[in-house]
């Protein structure tokens, strides 16, 4: 292998018309699974290519390979010309200039924002860098970046979209010219994806090549020049944006026409509001408050689905966990099922039939080491012991009863959970609850990181538990789908519920008025 | 990819789940280690040998059980061999004072599950990790044992009501032929294997260990689980360090020093994760056995012991490292 002439030369010579990156044939196998197979297509320099695909699609595998996590089973990428050889991260960033942007931020939490940037390529001596040099080159770049972040800040100190382009621009101090964003805009506020919008757009008018992965439509149609999309590992379609539309996209990436779902209120008109009117709530809360969150009023009665909107930084999560017990709160009262609830604990919540989907479904979710049936089935435990030890052969029985209530696909009950895609851990979490028989189901984010098919299913499945009387409070940072699956949509904004409206008289627009806190108006719930 | 199906056979009785299982590669080891002392040595296979080292592991293994409860909860138990110095110690000086045995040997088990109760409210209640807490433990148990006993050794004489039945438990042999210790061992074991395999308190072990906050929010006592986790370590130092005083006739402050990295060290080659929410008893106990058969090897083959403890600290990197390869090469087969 002979060395390779340092990058900016090579962009001058043979590269000076390949596409940033050619991706040829590409396999890759896990056992007998293919993730990935035959996919060829170019990512044009200077242009930013949106890629679609459903969860387990193979863009993850894609990615990886392309930020050396993994080297494929077959096939090949070119990188300006060059065939890459080598796959890892390092050569991947140093060699052929391509770097990700991963889910997961691996940022030093403890450090500045300078010394994150340049860590590693720290400017003059390798084992004594000038602090001051580091300062100049952070506030350099930064300025080139057109972004305002103090470069002396410890990054723990940022919100997590600030750490998003701290993450950007540690990429391009070391001179990457392909960024691949994996999902940037996941856990952002409408606000702060655009600040990240900006900064690609200041990134691409200074040349570099983007690639884009999101589950969201709209944002793929602001910012892509080209969609390419991925379906069972295959590259199933490539377009330039011009060339097709939002509802066409999703169709290629399920494979079936899906454009969007069926709300709650076409389903059951006028009757559910009614109904639920005339019924005792199942869960009454006044007066509640607790971290980040105060004097909150909410109902609920059985069979309605409440949405809660609100900013990511509203109190929402907050008061979700006090309200199942999983925080201690500081006043208020809960009543569930017509009685008083205080001393709220996880424990006690279970045994009242009150249950609890959280948000972050790897840290707060999945039992990480054991398997489907166990994750399923953990609910089941208590009732199925006898003299301390559990009946297996009707634990597995119920488990798989369960799962297939909730069509779980999997290869067997024994899997561990963390080989499922995330629609299908995102129900399991589901089905785990049924098994509590629950009076009031609590969500948080129910289909954050799911794909489009898994989320028609989980949809489907909230309408008949709501129809089967349970009282269902779904909160979401996904405007459509509260807009979908609610009947009523309580709007927090800093901590306090500012709106209580009917689904029906909702828009996004109005619920994002009142989550920016434009309009004040007293709940009304 | 099939959508849920009829429900699966009960895993432990899958004997494909068996070969699949994360202590194969350890059972494997443990048949090649066994190989080669058969080939080193014609005396290893000598029934005497094998039972002498089943007598030799039988303490290592009884403490391994309740640290394997410790290590699949995420947690860590250092002080065990300072517990086994205080239960042995409380038991010595109860029969030397002329309690009847029996309730010398309660006061000991008892002397060891209040020990670990204070190790697990200590992690549990103030928060402190507990790799802190029994370090610290370590320590106070260990100045415990010395205080109590006035750093004198304490040596039961046969000539005393109760001490020959005493020593029976720990230098006995069934039929005169199978170690009591042993028994007792495998007895121990049973109830770690069903205990940890079948019961609630396992599930919820695996539970806890995997993911803290997600047991608890699925109403897990995670509390409790730690907490009995460690009163299950403690207690079985205890019952180990009152059969090391029945076996010795003798125990002092210091005896048991540097047990806990053996008991440790078992469970880890047996194939329990540090990180915690993944092992099995019968990975400790092959864990356990391999150290054992493992010194007998080099004893019977004259090696130094100097040169024992050396091997025994390869045998636990070479073991881990195999287990950290295996699994990286799974994700990429």
């Amino acid at each position: 292998m002979t060395a390779l002439p340092p990058l900016a030369e090579r962009a001058g010579t043979a590269g000076a018309t390949a596409p940033a990156i050619r991706i040829e044939h590409l396999s890759r196998s896990f056992g007998p699974v293919r993730a990935l197979e035959d996919v060829s297509f170019d990512v044009t320099r200077g242009e930013v290519t949106a890629l679609l695909g459903e969860n387990g699609a193979g863009k993850s595998t894609l990615l990886k390979i392309l930020a050396g996590l993994q080297p494929p089973s077959g096939g090949s990428v070119t990188a300006f010309g060059d065939a890459v050889d080598s796959y890892d991260p390092n050569t991947m960033l140093t060699r052929y200039g391509i770097a990700i942007v991963p889910q997961e931020l691996s940022l030093l939490p403890d450090r500045s924002v300078a010394k994150n940037i340049l860590a590693g390529i720290e400017p003059g001596n390798r084992l004594f860098p000038s602090r001051r040099r580091m300062i100049e080159r952070a506030v350099e770049l930064l300025g080139e970046l057109d972004l305002r972040v103090d470069p002396d800040a410890p990054v723990r100190t940022l919100d997590l979209a600030t750490q998003q382009l701290v993450v950007v621009a540690r990429s391009i101090a070391r001179d990457c010219r392909v960024l691949i964003l994996d999902e940037p805009t996941a856990m952002l506020t409408p606000a702060e994806s655009d600040r990240l919008f900006a900064l690609m757009a200041t990134l691409k008018a200074k040349g570099t090549t983007m690639v884009y992965v999101s589950h969201r439509m709209p944002e793929v149609f602001q910012l892509a020049d080209r969609i390419e999309v991925l379906r069972d590992g295959r590259h199933v379609a490539s377009w330039r944006r011009e060339e097709v539309t939002p509802e066409q996209a999703v169709a290629a990436m399920v494979g079936r026409e899906l454009g969007r779902f069926t709300s709650r209120a076409e389903l059951s008109p006028a009757a559910t509001a009614a109904d639920g009117r005339r019924a005792a709530p199942a869960l009454r809360v006044s007066g509640l408050s607790g971290r980040r969150h105060h004097g909150v009023d909410l109902e609920v009665r059985p069979g309605e689905i409440l949405g809660i909107a609100g900013l990511p930084d509203s109190g929402r999560v907050e008061l979700l966990h006090n309200l199942f017990g999983g925080d201690k709160g500081t006043g208020g009262t809960v009543e569930l099922l017509g009685a008083p609830y205080e001393n709220r604990s996880t424990i006690a919540s279970v045994d009242r039939r009150l249950g609890f989907v959280p948000g972050e479904r790897r840290a707060q979710g999945l039992l990480t080491t054991m398997s489907v049936a166990e994750n399923v089935g953990v609910l089941t435990v208590k009732a199925l012991t006898r003299a301390g030890l559990v009946r297996r052969s009707a634990f597995e029985k119920n488990a798989a009863t369960l799962a297939q209530g909730f069509r779980v696909k999997t290869a067997s009950m024994d899997q561990p959970i963390t080989n499922l895609s995330g629609g299908n851990q995102q129900k399991a979490m589901l089905a785990r609850w049924i098994a509590i028989d629950p009076a009031v189901l609590i969500l948080d984010e129910p289909t954050r990181g799911v794909d489009v098919g898994a989320k028609a299913e989980i949809y489907e499945q909230l309408f008949a538990l709501a129809d089967r009387g349970v009282a269902i409070i779904c909160s979401s940072s996904d405007l459509p789908e509260l807009l979908t699956v609610t009947d009523r949509i309580a709007v927090m904004a800093e901590g306090r519920v500012v709106d209580v409206v009917p689904t029906r008289a909702a828009t996004e627009e109005s619920i994002m008025t009142a989550a920016t806190g434009a309009v004040t108006h007293p709940a009304t719930a | 990819m099939t959508t849920a199906t009829a429900p699966t056979r009960s895993a432990s009785f899958d004997p494909r789940k068996l070969l699949r299982a994360r202590e194969a590669g350890v059972f494997a080891a443990l048949v090649l280690l066994f190989v080669l002392g058969v080939v080193l040595s014609p005396s290893f296979v000598q029934p005497g040998n094998l039972l002498s080292v089943g007598q030799q592991v039988a303490q290592i293994g009884i403490m391994a059980v309740g640290a394997t409860f410790v290590i699949i909860n995420g947690e860590i138990d250092l002080s065990v061999g300072s517990i086994y110095a205080l239960s042995a110690i409380t038991t010595g000086m109860a029969i030397a004072a002329g309690t009847p045995w029996p309730l010398a040997i309660g006061i000991g088990v008892v002397v060891g599950a209040v020990a670990g109760l204070l190790n697990g409210l200590a992690v549990v209640l103030l928060g402190v990790p507990s790799f802190i807490v029994t370090l610290g433990s370590l320590s106070i148990f260990r100045g415990a044992a010395l205080l109590i006993s006035d750093g004198a050794p304490i040596s039961l004489s046969s000539e005393q009501p109760g001490v020959a039945e005493f020593t029976l438990i720990g230098q006995g042999r069934l039929f005169g032929v199978v170690p009591m210790q042993l028994i007792i061992f495998a007895a121990i074991a049973a109830i770690g294997i069903i205990l940890l395999s079948r019961s609630r308190l396992g599930f919820n072990t695996y539970a806890v260990g995997g993911n803290q906050e997600s047991a608890r929010l699925v109403g897990i006592h995670v509390k409790r689980v730690k907490l009995t986790a460690f009163v299950l370590s403690g207690v079985t130092a205890g019952i180990a360090g009152v059969l090391g005083l029945s076996f010795l006739s003798y125990v002092q402050g210091v005896t048991g020093t540097g047990l806990e990295l053996t008991v440790i060290s078992a469970v880890i080659i047996g194939g329990a994760a540090l990180f915690g929410g993944s092992g099995t008893m019968w990975g400790t106990i092959i864990g356990v056995v391999f150290i054992g058969l493992l010194q007998n090897i080099l004893n019977i083959n004259g090696i130094s012991s100097f040169w024992q403890t050396v091997v025994t600290g390869l045998v636990i990197v070479a073991a881990v490292a195999a287990d950290t390869w295996q699994r990286k090469r799974k994700t990429r087969a």
